[in-house]
């Protein structure tokens, strides 16, 4: 399953996600010819039925019982959170046993909607995490009819991996603006805004492909661990789809403990740049996404960026020995810089950012210090991104604007995560 | 008299150099084996270093199992290669066979009713063990200071290089006092100063942190004082007049 550069070159783009914005919210009568299986993670009864309501809605020919003219819409629900009754649908329930309860989709979500697509002859499956009752109306339709529906071609689906773009906010996915997606956009040319999407849609052949990565960790009995979704595509030299998912309510994450999930998460990011390396330093093509779906505004208020501030300038004062084993003098000297500024003209600018993820992504691989240690130097310096990026808002920045801006900068400066990765010791900035 | 010094000298010359004899083959042998070994052993984990890259160990392991029992193994190893790690596996153990038979080829060298090698040899054993409790207990110590101190940076805590440099400082008083037991050197006064010292350490970290944290702890409980007085008079937090949404506070961030 190895791409040649041949393939890589040719990739297809991700979609226009300003277009994919559109399209009409409410339902559209797209044929969904085939199959099609929609995974629920465990929710609360409440919120299931909810869902359930919201699925029935989105396909009113399977709720009206005319499920053989437009496809087969079969939803499984995890029986293994709740001994609550499972609420009456017109659509056809099946059931499985998961307990997962993580913040993203896990391996072994995979792993079972794989099995399922495959026991129930699906041709594709939707993946939805928690909170999924919030989802905006018409948006799994609309997921499914860029699985099932014929691509521009006529040969396959329009897109095999479809990612969400959700309408969060400033202040929200912050981590996911910061790192995951400038990143995974610079390093494969792929461009959805959401990497890691609480939600996917996944052809058959992709349930396939990420059920097969998943089948390391569960067999190591890590069913919580985290895939990397578009890392695989980008691999199999397969179409992604980004379509606009509005406002959704996010899952709250287990633990409030920032540095745990931030280790989870970038360690687990950072893993899979490591182990895909062969593939993402032969992309060369890409097209350029346009303007991406709107964010609303907060409220007029900002989040208080005091203790972000506090906890970069305890970082600096302490953790200057750590961080000089893994980030290069010029980037030191940018954060000494930034720890005499006022709080009021706090700004870390975009190339200084890239560097250290940068850096931090070159540490990991060489093992130049422990790696939990590593992820856990990475904190304070994200905390200060985040305050500078908020601050940046409060002057009247776009802040949608800014992420696409840092997403640029990390495009350009890919050469340099290239040189540094192929000749560590040579390289020399 | 002087006749009696010399042969008294002379004897007692004539027994070191006896002595010396007898053992200086031993420790000829314990050196001969020790190279020898070191030298098979570099010769095999070449040969297993080749074998293994003939065979594509590593790309195997790592398509095979890419995160999950590999990334395990690759911890192990500075190189992060697990071919690698399995070579110096090799030749690590041929050293240590080498060190087995060296020491056993010094007790054979000795006859059975030798004093020196009653003596010798289990400081010579001893003396391993505590090079060896001195390394790990550097490492721990370097480990756990650094833990500490990025833990204590993202809790946000001032004196988080002092609360590191405590801890290393404890694990290396504990490394030195252990080694020095080891080689039972000093006696009871090794273990009465490690006691004062280590208890010291402690003490001193106790008032540091403590002290330190008074205004943290005082701040905490005047939160949530001011949190109970606040849900308990209104729900609307004072300030913000009715209608309006109320000022985002950092908990209402989402990193995820």
């Amino acid at each position: 399953m190895t791409p040649t550069s041949t393939d890589i070159e040719t990739r297809q783009p991700t979609r226009d996600a300003a277009a994919l914005a559109s399209e009409p919210a409410a339902p559209e009568p797209t044929p969904l010819a085939g199959d099609l299986l929609i995974c629920l993670t465990p929710l609360p009864p409440e919120h299931l039925e909810a869902t359930l309501k919201n699925l029935a809605g989105e396909f009113p020919e399977q709720a009206a019982g005319n499920g053989n003219g437009g496809g087969n819409i079969m939803v499984a629900i995890s029986d293994a959170a709740t001994s609550d009754p499972v609420p009456d649908s017109p659509l056809r329930l099946l059931h499985y046993t998961s307990s997962s309860t993580a913040l993203f989709l896990t391996a072994g979500d995979y792993v079972n909607a794989f099995k399922m697509a495959q026991e129930h002859n699906a041709r594709a499956c939707i993946l939805l995490g928690p909170e999924s009752q919030s989802l905006s109306p018409g948006f799994v339709r609309r997921v499914a009819a860029a699985l099932l529906g014929p691509s521009e071609a006529g040969a396959g689906p329009e897109a095999d991996l479809v990612l969400p773009h959700y309408r969060l906010g400033p202040n929200n996915g912050l981590v996911n603006s910061a790192i995951l997606y400038p990143v995974t956009r610079a390093l494969y040319r792929l461009c959805p805004r959401f990497p890691q999407a609480i939600d996917v849609g996944l052809s058959l052949r992709m349930a396939e492909r990420l059920a097969t990565a998943a089948q390391a960790f569960t067999t190591a009995g890590q069913n919580d661990a985290i895939l990397w979704p578009v890392a695989e595509a980008a691999a199999a030299n397969w179409p992604v789809a980004e379509i606009d998912a509005g406002p959704r309510g996010l899952p709250q994450p287990a633990s409030n403990d920032l540095n745990a999930l931030l280790s989870e998460i970038a360690g687990s990011f950072f893993a899979d740049i490591e182990a895909r390396a062969s593939v993402w330093q032969r992309v060369r093509f890409y097209q350029p996404g346009s303007a991406s779906a709107e964010t609303p505004n907060s409220a007029g208020t900002l989040p208080d960026v005091t203790p972000m501030l506090e906890a970069f300038r305890v970082a600096y004062v302490n953790l200057q020995e750590v961080w000089a084993l893994v980030l290069p003098p010029q980037t030191l000297l940018g954060l000494k810089h930034l720890s005499l500024m006022a709080p009021a003209a706090f700004r870390m600018n975009d190339e200084l950012w890239t560097r250290i993820v940068y850096d931090f992504i070159l540490a990991y691989r060489l093992r130049t210090i422990n790696r939990g240690h590593l992820l856990g130097a990475l904190t304070p310096l994200y905390l200060a991104w985040v305050a500078s990026h908020i601050l940046l808002a409060g002057a009247g920045a776009a802040p949608e604007q800014h992420i696409e801006d840092l997403a640029a900068t990390f495009e350009r400066d890919k050469a340099y995560l290239v040189s540094r990765w192929r000749w560590p010791d040579r390289f020399n900035p | 008299m002087l006749q009696q010094v010399h042969i008294a000298l002379s004897e007692s010359t004539h027994r070191v150099l006896l002595k010396l004899a007898s053992f200086l083959p031993g420790l000829l042998a314990l050196l001969v084996a020790v190279l020898l070994f070191t030298l098979i052993g570099a010769a095999l984990a070449a040969l297993v270093r080749l074998i293994l890259h003939a065979m594509r160990f590593d790309e195997r392991l790592a398509r095979s199992n890419i995160f999950a029992g590999n990334a395990n193994i690759q911890n192990w190893s500075t190189s992060h290669s697990p071919s690698v790690l399995l070579a110096r596996v090799v030749l690590f153990g041929c050293v240590i066979l080498g060190c087995i038979v060296g020491i056993s080829a010094l007790d054979a060298s000795y006859s059975n009713n030798s004093e020196t090698s009653k003596l010798l040899l289990p400081y010579l054993t001893h003396s391993v063990g505590a090079i060896v409790i001195f390394l790990v207990g550097n490492l721990i110590a370097r480990f756990l200071s650094r833990s500490v101190l990025i833990g204590a940076v993202n809790a946000r805590l001032h004196y988080a290089r002092m609360l590191s440099e405590g801890v290393k400082w404890l694990v290396l008083v504990l490394t030195a006092a252990m080694v020095l037991d080891h080689l039972q050197v000093g006696g009871t006064v090794v273990d009465l100063a490690f006691g004062i010292l280590f208890g010291g350490i402690v003490l001193a970290l106790a008032l540091a942190v403590g002290l330190g944290s008074r205004d943290l702890v005082s701040r905490s409980i005047e939160k949530s004082a001011e949190r109970t007085t606040d849900a308990s008079s209104s729900s609307v937090p004072p300030g913000s007049e009715p209608g309006n949404p109320p000022p985002i506070r950092i908990d209402a961030l989402r990193h995820f």
